[in-house]
């Protein structure tokens, strides 16, 4: 047997007791250290502030993947957990309608269509009138059919570069709207 | 879901020559109708009460000087109360301030002063309607009015619309609804 081998078995001999001691020993004092320490006042005394200033935390959501992590997630469960009720009572709607614009959202409405898909055009029938209001509706637009026949005329002999004003100022805002 | 053309209404607009004139055509007959009423149940009521029956010469002046009264009366009170006529009611126009604004009752009765204007220019007056940029005749420019379309060409088109719910896709609708 090679004399250094020899060597290296004695002192393992000697050694592999020594660390297992060491190591009771170790794991004595961090029991005997954790059972003395109040965890809260540790706790307390930590600037949580000042170690997540130095987390950086767009390094930790680049190694996140996503969309595996909500895989997992069962939006059915969650969303049966939700007290909706609750969560609606807690929005206040005001300031979120104040942000919308309903003019420009009456404005995208289709008004036609949805007059001759839904009952909604029988509504009207029967809520405006009848003969009357059918006849003044055709006299009036025939007149402004005719008032723009002969305004196009007009323009077209006095030869005008510039289009004429379509409504006095107090009123544009008012003609966009319809 | 915004294929079909955007119905336009010319609610606010400034109206032209021919509402204008026709408008102005039913109130003459209108008023002149009422007018004539009137005389005729005045004489009925003199005849009734004191037996004797009156006749009312058109030329003569006395009728002349009613009339004119009675037709100051009837646009001035108009335009002063509502910004209209029974005629622009039918017709769907308005008078409003030269800017747009609520018609003062004062600028009301200040157009119907200075309406004959127009008239006793040769017609001149109205020229305005044709060719003047905002479609003012004489008395409107003097009184600080305008005459616009009252009446809501989206509304009309959808009564339109409702009223024959087999042709609401492809139907054309009245002349001026659309453009």
């Amino acid at each position: 047997m090679n004399p250094r081998d020899r060597l290296r078995s004695a002192g393992r001999l000697l050694t592999d007791p020594a660390e297992a001691l060491a190591q009771q020993v170790t794991e004595r004092v961090v029991d005997l250290l954790l059972s003395a320490l109040d965890v809260n006042e540790l706790a307390a005394r930590i600037d949580l502030n000042a170690m997540l200033r130095r987390v950086d935390i767009n390094v930790i959501l680049t190694k996140v993947d996503l969309n595996a992590l909500l895989d997992q997630v069962d939006v059915n469960t969650f969303l049966s957990r939700v007290d909706m009720n609750a969560v609606v009572a807690r929005v206040d709607v005001k300031p979120l309608l104040d942000r919308v614009d309903v003019n420009d959202l009456v404005a995208r409405v289709d008004m036609d269509a949805l007059v001759s898909r839904t009952d909604l055009g029988a509504v009207i029938a029967r809520s405006s009138g009848g003969m009357g209001t059918e006849a003044l509706d055709a006299v009036r637009s025939q007149a402004v059919g005719a008032d723009q026949f002969v305004d196009r005329w007009v323009q077209r002999l006095l030869r005008r570069g510039r289009p004429a004003p379509s409504a006095p100022s107090a009123l544009l805002p008012a003609q966009a709207e319809p | 879901m915004t294929a079909h053309p955007v119905p336009v209404s010319y609610q606010g607009h400034y109206a032209g020559s021919v509402s204008r004139f026709a408008a102005f055509a039913i109130d003459l007959a209108v008023s002149s109708g009422v007018f004539s009423l009137a005389l005729a149940a005045i004489s009925y009521g003199v005849h009734v009460v004191t037996g004797h029956s009156v006749s009312w010469n058109q030329a003569s002046p006395v009728v002349a000087v009613l009339f004119v009264l009675w037709e100051f009366t009837y646009f001035g009170y108009s335009w002063a109360v509502s910004g209209r006529t029974f005629g622009m009611a039918a017709l769907g126009i308005r008078v409003v301030g030269a800017d747009g604004s609520v018609l003062e009752p004062r600028r009301g009765i200040v157009r119907a002063l200075v309406f004959p204007l127009s008239f006793l220019l040769c017609g001149l007056g109205f020229l305005g309607i044709l060719v003047q940029r905002e479609h003012r005749a004489l008395h409107d420019l003097i009184a600080g009015t305008a005459v616009v379309y009252a009446w809501d060409a989206r509304a009309a088109r959808l009564r339109f619309l409702a009223r024959q719910p087999g042709l609401a896709r492809s139907a054309t609708p009245p002349n001026g609804l659309s453009e």
